[in-house]
C-alpha cells in the first residue's frame, strides 16, 4: 500500500520518511562506511604509468609478454648468440687490455696493481653471466646488464694508436691489429642483434602460437632474416675496416701524384690515430650521404619495381 | 621511414661511442661507432626506405608521394559475410592482397577490427610473404558480443627490414560497415491487449466480444447466430440455447518507449539496462509485428528518436536498426517524452516502458498522465543494481538501501494501475513480461 502523498513512507519505517525518488548513487556513496567505501578492485581501469626511464625510452625496456617455451628458430639463436658471446668475451679481453681504465688507475694509486687486472676480469665475467641469463632464460633484464658491461670494459684512455697488451698480440702487424678491431666491433654489434632477436622472435613465437598472429611462408620470412645476419656484418666489416685503414688508403692514393706526399701521410702520427679513423669515418659517410642525397637509393627501388613493366 | 626504438637506441649509442672514442682518443670506440653506423646505413639502405634522402624531393611526381615504392603497389579488397546480424553473431571476412610489383615483399598485414569484436577463427594480423605479382587471401571470423554501428577497416601494412630498425607503413582505407542488432528471444505470448483496436482483423486480442478464436463468455441465442456457435452442453443444463462468444481479434497500436539516458549504461558493458532494454524491445517488436501489430518505438536519452507505428518486415529493420544505434546519453525525463508522444498515440494503446526508473523525478508523474489517458502501461526495469551487484561496484549496505528504494518506487507505479516488473538479469523476457502482467 502506498501512502496517500507521493515519495511518504513513514508507515513502513517506523515514523522514517523514505524517499521514493529514483536513488541517488553520488549520495549514497557519500553516505557509505568507511569500511564500505573502497573503490572495488574491478571499478578501476589498470592503467600503466611508464616511469621515468621507460618514458625516455619511449616504453618499456623489458617485455612483459610471457614467452612459451623457445621454438627451434629461437633455440638456433640462442645457441649462436651464446657462441657469438664466447667469441666477444674472448676478443673483449685480447683487444681492450687494463691499462687507461678507471679501476686500473685506482689499483695503481692503490698500490694494488694486480687488482686491476683482476676487475678487469671479473667484469668480463660478469658480462658473460648476464649474457648467459638473459640468452638461456629470454629476459631482456640480462642482456641489457651483458651490453652495459661489454661496453664499459672497452671505455679506457688508450694511446693514439691501437696496443694490445696481451702477449704474442702485441706483436702481430697493424693491419691485422686493425682487423681484429673490427672483428671485435662486428662481434659485439651482431651480438647485440642477436640477442635481440631471441626476444623479438620468442614475442613472434608466442604470438603465433596463441593465435595473435598468423604467418604465410615462415621459411621465407626467416631465410631474409638468416641471409640478413650473413650479409650485415661483412658489410660493416669491410666499411669499419675502410675506415680504419685510412692511414693506407690515402696515401695509396696520393702516391699517384707525389711520391713524397704519399710517403709523409703514410708515417703521419694523426692518420694512424683516432683522428685519422675519424677522417676516414667522415669520408666514408659523406660518399653515404651523397648516396641518399641523390635519391639513389629511390631510383633504385623504383627501376626494380618496374623492372617488368 | 620511421624508427623504431632499436634503431634509435643503436644511433644514440654509436654517437656517444663516437665521441666518447675522439675524447678518450680509443680507436676501439670509434671503431665499434662505425660498425653500428654502417649497420644502420645498410639496414635503412636495404628496407628500401628510399625516402630517407635528403632532398626531399621526389623523382616521380605523378607517383603517390606519401608512400615508399616498396607499398605503392600494395591493393586490397575485402569481402564481408554479412553487413547486418544479430548480437552473437559472427561475420565471416575474407581479405584479398596484391602485389602488382615484379619484386617479393615481406609485409606486416593488420586488418583494423573493432575493439568489442573478438576473433573467434583465422587472424586479423599477418605476417606474410607475397610473392612477385601474387595476391592472397586472408581469412578470419569475428564475433560481434554488442550491438551497435561498427566498421571493418583500414587496413594497415607495414614494410621493415630483417632487424627491425626501420619500417614505412601504409594505411589502405577500405572500410566496411555493419550493423548489429540487439538479440532476439521467441515470445510466445506478450499479454498485452489493447482495448482500442483498428478496424482490420488482426491476431491480437481484445476485451470485447468479435470474430476471434479465444472464448470470451456465453449469451442467449438470437436468430441468426450461426448453429455452430451454440454451445449444446450449456443448452442442456440451461433449458435455453445458449450460444459462445469469442474475444475479438484485432491490430493495435504498441509503442515501445526505451530509456537510453546515460544512467541506463550503468554497470558492466555487456550487461547493463540499455543492454537489456534494447533486446526486449526487439523481441517485443518482433513479436507484435509477426502478429501484424503497429509498433511505434520512442528512445529517449539525450534527445527524443521516434519511429512511426507501421508493420511488416520493413518496419522491424527500421526498429532493429534504431535499436542498435541506441547510444546512452544525456538524460531526458520521461515527462518530456509523454508531452510530446501523447497527442500523437492513440487513446488507450498498449505502452511498453524499458527503463532502469532511476534518477528520473518525472516518472511518477509520467506514468499517472498516461494512465490518466487510459493507456495501458506495462514498465518492464532491468534492475542496474542487480547487474552492478554482480559485478560487486556496490557493497550490500547500499544494495539493500536502494533495491528498498525501488521496490518503493515500483509499488507506487503499480498503485497508478501500470503494470510493473522488476526485470533481473538472468530472467527471461517472457517470465518477466507475464511476472508484469501477474500471470
Amino acid at each position: 500500500m502506498v501512502a496517500g502523498k507521493s515519495g511518504d513512507t513513514a508507515h513502513l519505517y517506523e515514523g522514517k520518511t523514505v524517499r521514493s525518488g529514483a536513488p541517488s548513487r553520488k549520495k549514497l556513496a557519500g553516505k557509505m562506511s568507511a569500511g564500505g567505501s573502497e573503490l572495488p578492485k574491478d571499478a578501476i581501469p589498470e592503467v600503466h604509468i611508464p616511469t621515468f626511464v621507460e618514458s625516455l625510452f619511449g616504453g618499456p625496456l623489458v617485455p612483459k609478454m610471457k614467452f612459451l617455451p623457445a621454438d627451434r628458430m629461437v633455440q638456433t639463436l640462442q645457441l649462436v648468440g651464446g657462441g657469438l658471446m664466447m667469441l666477444l668475451a674472448v676478443l673483449t679481453y685480447l683487444v681492450t687490455p687494463a691499462d687507461g681504465t678507471f679501476w686500473n688507475g685506482f689499483a695503481l694509486w692503490i698500490g694494488f696493481d694486480a687488482l686491476g687486472q683482476i676487475f678487469h676480469l671479473l667484469i668480463v665475467i660478469a658480462a658473460l653471466g648476464a649474457g648467459f641469463y638473459g640468452i638461456f632464460r629470454r629476459d631482456a633484464r640480462g642482456l641489457m646488464a651483458s651490453y652495459v658491461l661489454f661496453i664499459l670494459i672497452s671505455l679506457r684512455f688508450a694511446a693514439s694508436k691501437d696496443t694490445f697488451d696481451t702477449g704474442a698480440l702485441s706483436e702481430i702487424g697493424e693491419f691485422w691489429t686493425k682487423q681484429l678491431i673490427v672483428l671485435y666491433a662486428v662481434s659485439l654489434v651482431m651480438y647485440m642483434e642477436v640477442t635481440n632477436g631471441i626476444i623479438r622472435f620468442s614475442m613472434l613465437d608466442t604470438s603465433i602460437r596463441t593465435g595473435e598472429v598468423y604467418v604465410m611462408n615462415v621459411k621465407k620470412v626467416l631465410s631474409r632474416y638468416h641471409i640478413s645476419l650473413v650479409v650485415t656484418p661483412v658489410i660493416a666489416a669491410i666499411v669499419a675496416s675502410a675506415t680504419l685503414l685510412i692511414n693506407v688508403i690515402i696515401p695509396w692514393f696520393f702516391q699517384f701524384f707525389d711520391q713524397e706526399t704519399s710517403l709523409r701521410l703514410e708515417q703521419s702520427v694523426e692518420l694512424t690515430s683516432v683522428y685519422g679513423v675519424a677522417l676516414g669515418t667522415m669520408f666514408v659517410f659523406i660518399l653515404v650521404a651523397g648516396v641518399f642525397a641523390a635519391n639513389i637509393p629511390l631510383r633504385i627501388q623504383q627501376w626494380r619495381e618496374s623492372a617488368d613493366d | 621511414m620511421a624508427w623504431s626504438r632499436k634503431s634509435a637506441m643503436f644511433a644514440s649509442l654509436a654517437t656517444a661511442l663516437y665521441l666518447l672514442g675522439l675524447v678518450l682518443r680509443n680507436s676501439q670506440l670509434v671503431t665499434v661507432a662505425v660498425v653500428f653506423l654502417s649497420f644502420l646505413t645498410w639496414a635503412a639502405l636495404r628496407a628500401a626506405h628510399a625516402d630517407v634522402a635528403a632532398s626531399g624531393r621526389r623523382i616521380d611526381e605523378e607517383e603517390d608521394s606519401e608512400e615508399a615504392p616498396a607499398l605503392a603497389s600494395l591493393s586490397a579488397m575485402r569481402k564481408v559475410s554479412a553487413a547486418r546480424i544479430f548480437e552473437d553473431g559472427e561475420i565471416q571476412v575474407t581479405l584479398r592482397l596484391q602485389n602488382h610489383s615484379p619484386l617479393s615483399k615481406i609485409l606486416e598485414v593488420k586488418d583494423t577490427v573493432p575493439e568489442v569484436m573478438r576473433i573467434k577463427e583465422g587472424a586479423n594480423y599477418i605476417l606474410m610473404e607475397l610473392g612477385p605479382r601474387r595476391e592472397t587471401l586472408i581469412e578470419y571470423t569475428v564475433e560481434c558480443p554488442l550491438r551497435g554501428f561498427y566498421t571493418l577497416g583500414p587496413v594497415s601494412i607495414r614494410v621493415q627490414d630483417p632487424f627491425g630498425l626501420f619500417h614505412k607503413e601504409k594505411e589502405i582505407h577500405l572500410y566496411d560497415d555493419f550493423l548489429v542488432f540487439p538479440k532476439t528471444e521467441d515470445l510466445k505470448d506478450a499479454f498485452v491487449k489493447s482495448r482500442v483496436p483498428k478496424i482490420f482483423t488482426g491476431a491480437v486480442n481484445i476485451r470485447q466480444p468479435g470474430e476471434g478464436s479465444n472464448f470470451y463468455n456465453l449469451r442467449e441465442y438470437i436468430p441468426g447466430d450461426p448453429m455452430r456457435k451454440v454451445n449444446w452442453k450449456a443448452y442442456a443444463r440451461q433449458g435455453k440455447m445458449m450460444v459462445n462468444e469469442f474475444e475479438r481479434d484485432a491490430v493495435s497500436d504498441i509503442i515501445l518507449i526505451v530509456d537510453s539516458r546515460s544512467i541506463a549504461e550503468t554497470g558492466p558493458v555487456s550487461r547493463n539496462s540499455l543492454v537489456y532494454s534494447t533486446r526486449a524491445a526487439a523481441s517485443l517488436a518482433q513479436y507484435f509485428l509477426s502478429r501484424r501489430d503497429s509498433v511505434g518505438l520512442v528512445i529517449y536519452g539525450n534527445e527524443i528518436n521516434s519511429v512511426d507505428r507501421d508493420t511488416g518486415k520493413k518496419q522491424l529493420y527500421v526498429l532493429l536498426t534504431k535499436l542498435a544505434g541506441a547510444t546512452a546519453k544525456g538524460n531526458t525525463p520521461l515527462q518530456v517524452v509523454t508531452n510530446r508522444i501523447m497527442p500523437h498515440i492513440n487513446k488507450g494503446s498498449p505502452i511498453i516502458i524499458l527503463s532502469p526508473l532511476e534518477g528520473d523525478p518525472t516518472l511518477v508523474n509520467a506514468v499517472r498522465d498516461f494512465r490518466a489517458r487510459e493507456f495501458d502501461v506495462t514498465v518492464l526495469s532491468p534492475s542496474s543494481l542487480e547487474f552492478e551487484f554482480d559485478a560487486k561496484r556496490l557493497d550490500r549496505t547500499g544494495y539493500e538501501v536502494m533495491k528498498t528504494e525501488r521496490d518503493i518506487l515500483m509499488t507506487e507505479l503499480r498503485g497508478l494501475g501500470a503494470f510493473v516488473m522488476d526485470w533481473e538479469p538472468d530472467m527471461l523476457l517472457s517470465t518477466a513480461l507475464a511476472g508484469a502482467r501477474g500471470f
